[in-house]
């Protein structure tokens, strides 16, 4: 009895090592916690900035259209009809007489067309579906099916 | 734990459960009252993000070439946000220094009461320009510097000022009547088209104005939704073309004491308005000034929304229709006496004289209204009206502009129609149109009998793709050889009698018209008359169609003697601008 009583207590946790393995489990899970948290963290803190970033771009890309619209119109004020033929006259231009005028035959030379300022819409010459492989638009249970199905086929257990 | 101190850790706990009840209490409440969706919808909008009024940049406006003819400049809005407002006598001195508004009337609108319901933010100033809006900026800069040093004095809290883009048009007065303007409506709050392209394309132009969600949170800022811009036009107008005839229309006005003057040129292949003009003309950037350009009888474009009597240009299409119909041939006889009487009433000519024996170009060539009188009553009613309708007279044209009018045809079967309204009919009197059916029905003649659709919208831009129009067969109410005929009679006609309509070096076909005007039941007048000219050319391969009218000219009443002069005179410039050869030159370069 004595002995059996002995072994119980040899194997016995002694209370230090118990202390010291509730610590470890809670330092393992703080650090477990910390780490995820730091993930997420880390995760969340470089989505705001770049979804601050791209508020911010998008303010920017907002001001620069508007800017571009003032500069396309202010251009346009200084290249008015009125003001170029002014300015042409000053130069000492004038206008053509089309009874003397001399006109030269260019067989290449292209009649002066109306202005494309896009390409003209046309019905699509490829199906609009997405381009993306599988892999970027399947979810994982889609995967695992899909997977598992190729695999049922190799092994023949779907014909 | 010392039992002395347990009812402490008690109260504590007791405190701390409270506080939980009430928190739980409080979120079931929300949950559940009608009032918490409220509730919670204002704290989403206060913490979340902002729900944002955005304006699509209004689309611009080109010409065929790639010219602006509208777009967009910044400009500021000068406001007050009430809330905010400390020192309005501050506000209204700025005011009252940098933008000249009556220290008053800017110290009155400063002191409206703050109301969360109806009273926030007050307009001060639209359309400030740049210089104006960097002054104010530099105000407002100077009050947050001397804020911030602790002064107190000049506080310019509220007043704020912010861009955006308003209309702008690069060629002020040009082609006004067609572009229109934009401006805000009656309550001041949106901005939309008046008249011309601006009112007619007005939904396309301006976008959709869209409430958009802008989220704080940046994790979500990909869910805030893009506005487009509105589509832009690339119009038919050619922009020297156009100035060209602003400069004649003017012109024409200076030279004939008219009362206006327009002038259309189309291609009649095609229906595209290359240059379209009508006085008055109205600086776009000035458009508040409509009032005084504009008295409230005038059309903003006479070119399609007065109708009036055309006169003897009609005669072509009397001609058109009796030749289609074979009712007479370009040798066809006519013996005329000087007076005919349809319907019970006497039809005399322009000079009230017989010219005895004439064939049909002789008919055309003198402007006979007796002859041509004569040949409706070959056609009889049902036919003449017929093909009237065919030339879609008393019609729209459905021309892309605003504000077309109907002119009118009078038929057999109206309640104001008479046999004699046949008569006169015939030689473009008791009808009314405008001059844009006119330049259409003229259309059929210089196109191989296909009347096209005028248009001046060549291609809409929506986004990254350009919609073209096409051409639009509005219908062919004669056929290709009556076309072809009547033009050669025209040409003939021209070449012997209007000389002043010839250009040298292009065989032209044209006719011109006097039209009296009405006075309703007091007649015609006599000394007062819509003097026109229609042409086309160069024939027979035709690239222009161009209408001539002027109204009331004091210096001759005759459309021989003001309208056909500037024929040739735009002509000369058009074949320039147009890269048009004489015809000796063409047939040179073809025959080789």
């Amino acid at each position: 009895m004595d002995r059996s009583l002995k072994i119980f207590q040899a194997y016995k946790k002694t209370p230090w090592r118990r202390q010291l393995q509730v610590i470890g489990l809670v330092s393992a899970s703080v650090v477990f916690v910390a780490i995820v948290a730091g993930v997420y963290l880390n995760v969340t803190a470089r989505a705001a900035t770049y979804g601050r970033e791209i508020q911010s771009i998008r303010r920017e890309s907002r001001e620069i259209e508007r800017e571009i619209e003032d500069l396309q119109s202010h251009l346009a004020n200084l290249t008015s009809a009125r003001d170029m033929k002014k300015r042409a006259k000053d130069l000492g231009f004038i206008s053509i007489n089309p009874v003397t005028a001399v006109y030269l035959e260019i067989p290449t030379y292209p009649e002066e067309q109306p202005i494309e300022l896009a390409p003209e819409l046309r019905p699509p010459e490829t199906p609009l579906v997405p381009q993306l492989p599988p892999q970027y638009t399947q979810s994982l249970f889609e995967w695992i099916r899909e997977a598992m199905y190729k695999i049922s086929l190799k092994t023949g257990a779907v014909e | 734990m010392r039992l002395e101190n347990r009812w402490r850790f008690n109260v504590l706990a007791v405190l701390f459960g409270l506080a939980g009840v009430i928190i739980f209490i409080q979120t079931i409440r929300l949950q559940i009252i009608p009032a918490g969706k409220a509730i919670r919808q204002e704290g989403d909008d206060r913490f979340q993000g902002v729900l944002l009024d955005i304006d699509a940049p209004r689309g611009q406006i080109y010409d065929r070439t790639g010219h602006l003819l509208a777009g967009n400049k910044i400009v500021y809005e000068v406001g007050i946000q009430l809330e905010y407002v400390e020192e309005p006598s501050a506000i209204a001195q700025v005011l009252n220094a940098v933008l000249g508004m009556d220290y008053y009337e800017a110290l009155d609108i400063a002191n409206i009461p703050y109301n969360e319901e109806d009273a926030v933010y007050a307009v001060v100033e639209r359309r400030v320009p740049a210089e104006k809006a960097a002054l104010i900026s530099s105000f407002i800069e100077q009050w947050v510097e001397r804020k911030e040093s602790g002064v107190q004095e000049g506080n310019l809290d509220g007043l704020v000022i912010f861009p955006y883009l308003h209309r702008n048009y690069p060629e002020g007065d040009l082609a006004s009547s067609v572009i229109g303007f934009v401006a805000f409506d009656e309550e001041g709050y949106e901005e939309i088209g008046y008249y011309g392209l601006e009112e007619e394309y007005n939904d396309s132009l301006a976008g959709t104005k869209q409430k958009v969600w802008v989220p704080f949170n940046p994790n979500y800022v990909t869910e805030t939704r893009h506005v487009p811009t509105g589509v832009s036009l690339v119009l038919t107008l050619d922009r020297d073309i156009q100035m060209m005839v602003e400069d004649m229309v003017d012109k024409a006005i200076e030279d004939y004491h008219a009362l206006s003057a327009t002038i259309i040129v189309m291609n009649p292949e095609n229906g595209e308005i290359y240059a379209m003009s009508s006085t008055p003309h109205l600086d776009l950037n000035e458009f508040w000034k409509l009032g005084e350009v504009y008295p409230p009888e005038i059309p903003f474009n006479r070119g399609v929304s007065q109708a009036f009597e055309p006169g003897s240009v009609f005669k072509i299409f009397t001609m058109a229709a009796a030749l289609d119909a074979e009712k007479v041939t370009p040798e066809t006889t006519f013996d005329d006496t000087g007076s005919i009487n349809v319907g019970g009433i006497i039809i005399k000519n322009w000079n009230e004289d017989a010219w005895w024996e004439q064939d049909m170009i002789g008919c055309l060539r003198h402007s006979l209204n007796v002859c041509l009188a004569w040949v409706g009553t070959q056609l009889e009613a049902d036919l003449f009206y017929q093909y009237m309708n065919a030339f879609g007279f008393g019609t729209k044209t459905g021309v892309d502009l605003a504000w077309e009018a109907y002119g009118r045809l009078k038929e057999p079967g109206d309640g104001d129609w008479y046999p004699s309204d046949l008569g006169t009919n015939t030689f473009g009197q008791g009808v009314s149109v405008t001059p844009i059916q006119l330049i259409m029905a003229a259309s059929a003649m210089a196109n191989d009998g296909k009347m096209m659709v005028p248009h001046v919208v060549r291609s809409i831009i929506d986004g990254n793709s350009q919609y073209n129009i096409h051409p639009q067969v509005a219908g062919q109410p004669v056929s290709a050889e009556t076309a072809r005929v009547l033009t050669d009679m025209l040409a003939i006609s021209l070449e012997k009698e209007a000389s002043s309509a010839t250009v040298s070096g292009y065989r032209l076909a044209g006719k011109t018209g006097t039209a009296q005007i009405s006075m309703g039941k007091a007649g015609y007048t006599k000394d007062r008359t819509n003097a026109s000219f229609i042409g086309w050319g160069p024939l027979p391969d035709v690239r222009f169609l161009v209408y001539i009218w002027l109204e009331k000219p004091t210096t001759s009443i005759w459309g021989s003697e003001v309208a056909a002069p500037i024929f040739p005179e735009v002509v000369e410039e058009l074949v320039v601008l147009m890269d048009i050869p004489s015809d000796d030159v063409r047939n040179a370069l073809f025959s080789q």
